[in-house]
């Protein structure tokens, strides 16, 4: 059994009013300070490298996605988020993804793709705003997913120095 | 039998064998590259060195298992500091010119070399010079594509056309490092069984074309089988990706049957258990959803129970129905159908096309009944195509039972058959004959469980892969329906 021990009041804060005087007066200075919330979606969020968005599909710079379906994001992804189908490509790397989707409702942005991606072809973008009317409408086909590599390029240069210790120096 | 001690177990093992067979046939693990149970050991490769002692006390030596014979009173260990070490120094030499190609390879997640590196290999290379550059996209005949940078030069593929087909088309050509797998004067490769050279290969030199970046190996679900092209049965492990569609057929190593291998033409049988479903609110055009019956319109589709009633109705009608069985149904059909048939009291045939000619001397036996020893045991008829039709043009009614039935009668000639007769047909596939009054679905061999008797008269399994489409009821099941309703409605003498 719990037995609450009620704290004894003193005299002052027994008569009511000055205590209720005194929240009131900090209820009232605060209006004169700077507000510490943001008017979202008005004022978007800060957004730097660490922040970890949707994931999207690297474009390279000769305009050819990264990513040669090789399946390890499919395998490493925990919520079961992304399906991919590989074919032949005559590009001297042999396979592409003839279809990549993620399904945006099953992905819980963990950053597991961007982590077990070998090509560098999948990143978490800072894109995290996600609503629409329909369901099909945010299961991501491989066009919705590709991004040119520059607009990736400050989470891409944030992923090698966290992994830094992994990778062999350039 | 020769005792031997291999890790500090003592083991009964076949003195015929090599050291490396006792070891895995005792399930210790002994990597391999060159080495394959079906093939000449030839120790080119070095991975599978252990420590050997000839006798408990004596100095032990590093050898290739699969070059070593037991004898008697050897005392083995795989796992000491020295093999592993002598392992992991032949390891790194293999993998000195050996592509980083993983994310690109077929055989990633079946391979041996992956496999083994992962458990026993470094990270990292030591070496700093460029790897070899050599052709990616070789072209061997129809079948193979070989991919010569990722080669380690273990010869299987050389030797399986020298031991097993016994037709050498394979040769190493060149010397040292300048060493590549090719056909004899840049020939294609012939023959029915090109397809195992995909197997056999420990690493991705040699892949299918047909399966080439189809699927990753591990999305593909796997269930064993029997392969449907010859009565020989081939063991076979069927593969689904993510479960629904068959994306290849490999051997299974049967002792009995088919040793390791199978034939081009049972691996590349994909389209009968392929096909698209026909388009919905029509019968033809694709596999039969449920069933479909002959209404004003031609076939029209409908509900499984009122083809039944059609065919109980015919039955009623035209007592004694001739029944032909198709030479892939399974022993649980025929035996089901053969209860229908004492039920009727009609005569039981199966169709037993021409042999095909494929006969060889190592698997295909030429004959395109899987089932036909299991059927002829239970009593039923082999008849021929044209018997068939001669046996159907004497008959008032007929039950046309079992996977592709029509397809190995001839669509042409029982379209051509007198109206006067009428068909009930359990087919995959319905088609518009005169004659047909239903047709009722049924499972493909890959989507039923049940069990055919091969030429030699060994059981081959068959499971469900992936399930059958919506409606498609089992054929077993759907003739005790009929039989049901046999019984229910006595027939008018």
């Amino acid at each position: 059994m719990v037995v609450v021990q009620r704290k004894e009041l003193t005299l002052l804060e027994r008569l009511y009013l000055p205590e209720v005087v005194r929240g009131l007066s900090i209820t009232f200075r605060k209006f004169f300070e700077k507000p510490i919330t943001r008017q979202y979606p008005e004022q978007p969020l800060p957004k730097d490298a660490v922040t970890r968005g949707q994931p999207r599909l690297v474009v390279k710079d000769d305009g050819n996605i990264a990513c040669v379906a090789c399946g390890m994001c499919e395998v490493a992804c925990p919520a079961y988020a992304i399906t991919i189908d590989g074919g032949e490509t005559d590009r001297g790397i042999e396979r592409e993804p003839k279809r990549f989707d993620i399904d945006m409702l099953r992905c819980i942005l963990c950053g597991f793709c961007e982590e077990a991606c070998p090509k560098d072809a999948i990143f978490m973008s800072d894109e995290l705003e996600l609503a629409d009317f329909s369901r099909a409408a945010l299961l991501y086909d491989i066009e919705k997913l590709k991004r040119p590599k520059s607009t990736l390029q400050k989470r891409i240069d944030y992923v090698y120095k966290l992994n830094n210790r992994w990778r062999r120096a350039p | 039998m020769t005792k031997i001690n291999v890790n500090g177990r003592d083991i009964e093992v076949d003195p015929k064998q090599p050291l490396i067979r006792a070891c895995h046939d005792h399930g210790v693990d002994v990597p391999m590259y060159c080495y394959h149970p079906g093939l000449t050991p030839v120790g080119s490769c070095r991975i599978c060195q252990v420590e050997v002692a000839a006798a408990p006390g004596q100095p032990a030596r590093v050898v290739a298992a699969c070059r070593t014979p037991v004898s008697e009173g050897m005392v083995v260990s795989t796992d000491t500091p020295k093999a592993h070490e002598t392992r992991r120094e032949c390891l790194e030499f293999l993998l000195k010119n050996h592509p980083l190609d993983c994310p690109i390879c077929d055989k990633a997640g079946e391979c041996d070399l992956q496999d083994y590196t992962f458990n026993e290999g470094q990270a990292r290379g030591r070496s700093s010079e460029a790897r070899r550059k050599l052709q990616k996209r070789k072209s061997l005949g129809d079948v193979i594509v070989l991919d010569e940078e990722r080669c380690i030069l273990c010869s299987r593929c050389v030797r399986f056309y020298a031991d097993v087909v016994k037709k050498p088309q394979l040769t190493v050509e060149g010397l040292g490092s300048r060493s590549v797998i090719n056909t004899f004067m840049d020939k294609p490769l012939t023959g029915n069984y090109q397809g195992n050279l995909a197997d056999i290969c420990p690493v991705g030199a040699l892949t299918s074309k047909k399966f080439r970046f189809q699927a990753r190996v591990w999305n593909l679900s796997k269930s064993l089988s029997t392969c449907a092209e010859c009565s020989r049965g081939c063991s076979i492990t069927v593969e689904a990706l993510r479960g629904k569609e068959v994306k290849r057929f490999r051997p299974r190593a049967n002792e009995a049957i088919n040793k390791w291998w199978m034939c081009d033409v049972g691996r590349h049988a994909l389209a009968p258990v392929s096909l698209p479903l026909a388009p919905e609110g029509s019968a033809l055009g694709g596999r039969l959803r449920a069933a479909c019956i002959r209404g004003y319109n031609g076939l029209e589709p409908a509900e499984l129970h009122e083809a039944l009633a059609v065919a109980a109705d015919l039955v009623a009608a035209h007592p004694r129905p001739l029944l032909v069985l198709s030479p892939f149904a399974t022993q649980e059909e025929a035996g089901a159908a053969l209860e229908l048939a004492r039920a009727l009291g009609s005569r039981v045939c199966f169709v037993a096309p021409e042999p095909n000619g494929m006969k060889d001397e190592l698997l295909h036996t030429g004959d395109p009944c899987p089932n036909r020893r299991g059927l002829s045991q239970l009593g039923c008829e082999a008849l021929s195509p044209s018997a068939v039709i001669e046996a159907l043009k004497g008959a008032r009614s007929a039950l046309l039972v079992g996977e592709r039935v029509l397809e190995t009668v001839g669509c042409d000639a029982l379209g051509a058959l007198p109206s006067a007769l009428r068909l009930v047909v359990f087919d995959v596939v319905a088609r518009d004959l005169a004659a047909l009054d239903a047709c009722i679905a049924v499972p493909t061999h890959v989507e039923k469980q049940g069990h055919w008797i091969n030429v030699d008269g060994h059981k081959g399994v068959l499971n469900v892969a992936v399930s059958a489409p919506q409606g498609v009821r089992m054929l077993d099941a759907s003739l005790h329906a009929l039989l049901q309703m046999v019984r229910a409605t006595p027939a008018k003498a």
